[in-house]
């Protein structure tokens, strides 16, 4: 995990990075699928990389591998623009899953390891623990068709980690699993995270997102429009009170708060101002504020759900 | 980057060889293929040994000398004959010429025969003319003759009405060699097309392609393709000349080296030509199913050559048209072997053939390389070509 010390640019010396996406353009006829997406992603870390549909993920993704090329920009690994020597120890899932269905599971395996230049015996060896580790023991060879489709999802995830990967890619890992399988494949990318690994992936199931991932990227119509740690997107750049005070149901005494303090939201039928605090503010002096207009019933920080500032961002629902 | 080239594209190659190799597809194909081969060879020569009697017209005297002649030869060539004796050369001619007579022998000058064969003896049926012209010089020779008579040779001259052709075993080993070229290429060349279109369709390529690039998805593909079909067609030849052998049948003596080097070189080339094509055609579709359609219209050219080689095999002399065909580099694997093997053409001919067919190769396999990159990983609808091969590609 060495960042080469040249290349550590002021963009990334408050962090050690490891992939970065650098004004990714790309057209295809007169869709603009990605349109100068920058965000970079440190190692150890499970990234979360979300997105409406149509907003650009996969073509992201697809970039990173260099199965679509892109007309600008540029793709960076541990400093250096992407090599096919480089591309060979990342691992990668798409979204569209696919292996040959009448291939024997052991042999696929295999296959696919030796083309991430692994010798023949290694990739046998390493497909074998895969197989045992995902609950398939017994079934090397049986071909993929014959597997249940969870089954057939597992045997994927270990086409995309056979080669032990130092990049992990994976476009939607966790549609279609069920809820065994969704906690397999947490324990596994945490795992995997835990080892150094830099593991990207997408995810429309922002809960998950939620609990996963230490932080994400949101990208909207092929740009990046929020990124960062999850816990300070939650918080979002202005922090928020609820506050309820008794026999206040209108909240005017919020109303009467000096605006370089902070301003009123909304507030609702049972009286609970939302308020938002200006950058730096005092929440105390709002305590004070609300203790002077009545008894304080509620007084807490509003984080919002990654949800909300999914729609907030990207005006849509995820 | 060379040696890590071709390592990836070799272990792809593998791949298809070993998958493809210990089907069972492969295994029934290839044994009944060998069966049909053999039974090919096999059935025509065993029919051939109970030929029907052969009439031999004779002329001049004395018919009993002559018809003791005839049988001798009969005998030693296991045919049986049938001796009808004609008033005049003329007039046995004509007989010859209606069908009526097979053979006619003229007292001590000649044997003369309707046309003469270019590779002389061919088959057991074909051999009585010679049969007869060697006895009868014999039986000249041992005395039983007028004095002056010429005695320049043992065996009196064979004499064709019509000018000498090729053999029709010559023209039997062409039509081998192009069913073995056409029932390949287009075999394996759909083979390609339905790897590729499964390998698009269910989406594995994107997998793939995550590590290797393109072109070596597609060399690795045609490559180990291209090398079962070459073992496969090994195995037809030798069960061709190996059956041919035993059984004596004629097919194989037409199997001259210049006709099976010919054939090998149109195969490889017909193949190296057609497979990228066959590839670009199958990364058109979306689903497995549409793959018949795309590949048709890249089997027109072969279809077209193959149904008029009928005509060159049966016919004396090809048409002009046939000619051309056999230069275009799409027509010329199936047709210039049957050029060749009929006599139609010269060696230098099909050489410069052979020249121009690599030159096309070379064409099919860039065009059919970009069709098959810009194309693979587009789905949805059916790809037009417009699409991947305008000046402004769109994926």
């Amino acid at each position: 995990m060495t960042v080469t010390p040249a290349t550590a640019g002021p963009e990334v010396a408050s962090r050690e990075v490891s992939l970065e996406l650098i004004g990714l353009t790309r057209r295809f006829g007169p869709v603009v699928a990605l349109d100068g997406l920058t965000f970079s992603v440190p190692p150890g870390e499970v990234f979360g990389f979300l997105g409406p549909n149509g907003a650009g993920k996969t073509t992201t993704m697809r970039a990173i591998f260099g199965v679509v090329a892109v007309d600008g920009g540029e793709v960076r690994w541990r400093g250096q623009p992407v090599t096919e020597e480089a591309r060979h120890r990342f691992g990668y899932m798409p979204e569209e899953r696919g292996l040959y269905p009448g291939m024997q599971i052991l042999d696929q395996l295999e296959y696919l390891g030796r083309l991430h230049d692994m010798t023949a015996s290694a990739a046998r060896a390493a497909a074998r623990g895969w197989i045992g580790r995902l609950g398939l023991a017994g079934r090397e060879s049986a071909k993929l068709e014959a597997l249940s489709h969870g089954n057939q999802q597992r045997v994927q995830l270990a086409a995309a980690l056979m080669h032990d990967p130092e990049l992990l890619v994976l476009d939607e890992p966790f549609a279609g699993l069920d809820p065994g399988g969704v906690d397999d494949m947490t324990e596994i990318l945490a795992e995997r995270a835990r080892a150094g690994v830099t593991v990207l992936f997408s995810s429309h199931q922002l809960d998950l997102v939620e609990h996963i991932c230490e932080a994400v990227a949101i990208i909207h119509r092929g740009r990046v429009v929020a990124q960062g740690a999850v816990a300070d997107l939650e918080r979002g750049d202005r922090p928020r009170l609820v506050v309820r005070v008794a026999g206040a149901p209108a909240g005017e005494w919020a109303r009467r708060l000096d605006p370089r303090i902070a301003t009123v939201e909304r507030v609702d039928a049972a009286g609970t101002a939302l308020l938002a605090l200006t950058p730096d503010a005092d929440s105390q002096r709002v305590l004070d504020a609300a203790r002077a207009a009545g008894a304080v019933e509620h007084f807490s920080f509003a984080t919002r759900r990654l949800s909300e500032v999914f729609r907030d961002v990207t005006g849509e629902e995820a | 980057m060379h040696r890590r080239w071709l390592r990836l594209t070799a272990i792809v190659a593998e791949r298809e060889i070993r998958q493809r190799g210990r089907s069972r597809a492969f295994a029934v194909s290839t044994v009944v293929l060998l069966l049909v081969v053999a039974a090919g060879v096999a059935i025509p020569a065993i029919l051939a040994s109970h030929a029907k009697p052969q009439r031999v017209g004779v002329v001049g005297a004395p018919v009993a000398g002559m018809t003791e002649v005839v049988r001798e030869a009969g005998h030693l060539t296991d045919t049986g004959v049938t001796v009808v004796p004609e008033p005049s050369v003329a007039s046995a001619e004509a007989a010859l010429r209606s069908g009526d007579l097979d053979v006619v022998l003229v007292n001590d000058t000649e044997v003369v025969v309707k046309q003469v064969s270019l590779s002389g003896s061919s088959g057991s049926g074909g051999s009585l003319p010679s049969a007869i012209a060697a006895v009868a010089g014999l039986t000249k020779l041992v005395g039983q003759l007028p004095p002056g008579a010429t005695t320049s040779g043992v065996t009196l001259p064979v004499r064709g009405l019509t000018p000498p052709s090729a053999s029709l075993s010559r023209r039997l080993t062409g039509l081998f060699t192009v069913v073995l070229v056409w029932i390949l290429i287009s075999a394996y060349g759909s083979q390609i097309a339905m790897g590729v279109g499964e390998e698009k369709s269910n989406r594995i390529v994107e997998v793939i392609l995550a590590s290797v690039r393109p072109l070596q998805l597609l060399v690795g593909k045609v490559t180990g393709i291209g090398v079962l079909a070459l073992a496969q067609a090994a195995l037809m030849v030798a069960t061709f000349l190996g059956v041919g052998a035993a059984v004596g049948s004629s097919l194989v003596h037409g199997a001259a080296p210049g006709i099976v080097i010919t054939g090998a070189v149109f195969l490889v080339l017909g193949y190296a030509f057609y497979c990228t094509a066959f590839a670009a055609a199958g990364s058109l579709v979306s689903r497995q199913s549409d793959v018949g359609t795309v590949i048709l219209p890249v089997q027109i050219p072969l279809i077209l050559a193959y149904a008029l080689s009928y005509t060159v095999i049966y016919a004396n002399g090809a048409s002009t048209f046939y000619r051309v065909l056999g230069f275009l580099p799409p027509t010329a694997p199936v047709a210039m072997p049957v050029l060749y093997a009929a006599g139609d053409v010269p060696a230098w001919q099909a050489a410069v053939s052979a020249v121009l067919l690599a030159v096309g190769t070379v064409w099919m396999a860039r065009t059919a390389a970009t069709i098959y990159e810009r194309s693979i990983l587009r789905t949805g609808s059916r790809v037009r070509l417009r699409q991947v091969l305008g000046r402004a590609p769109v994926s």
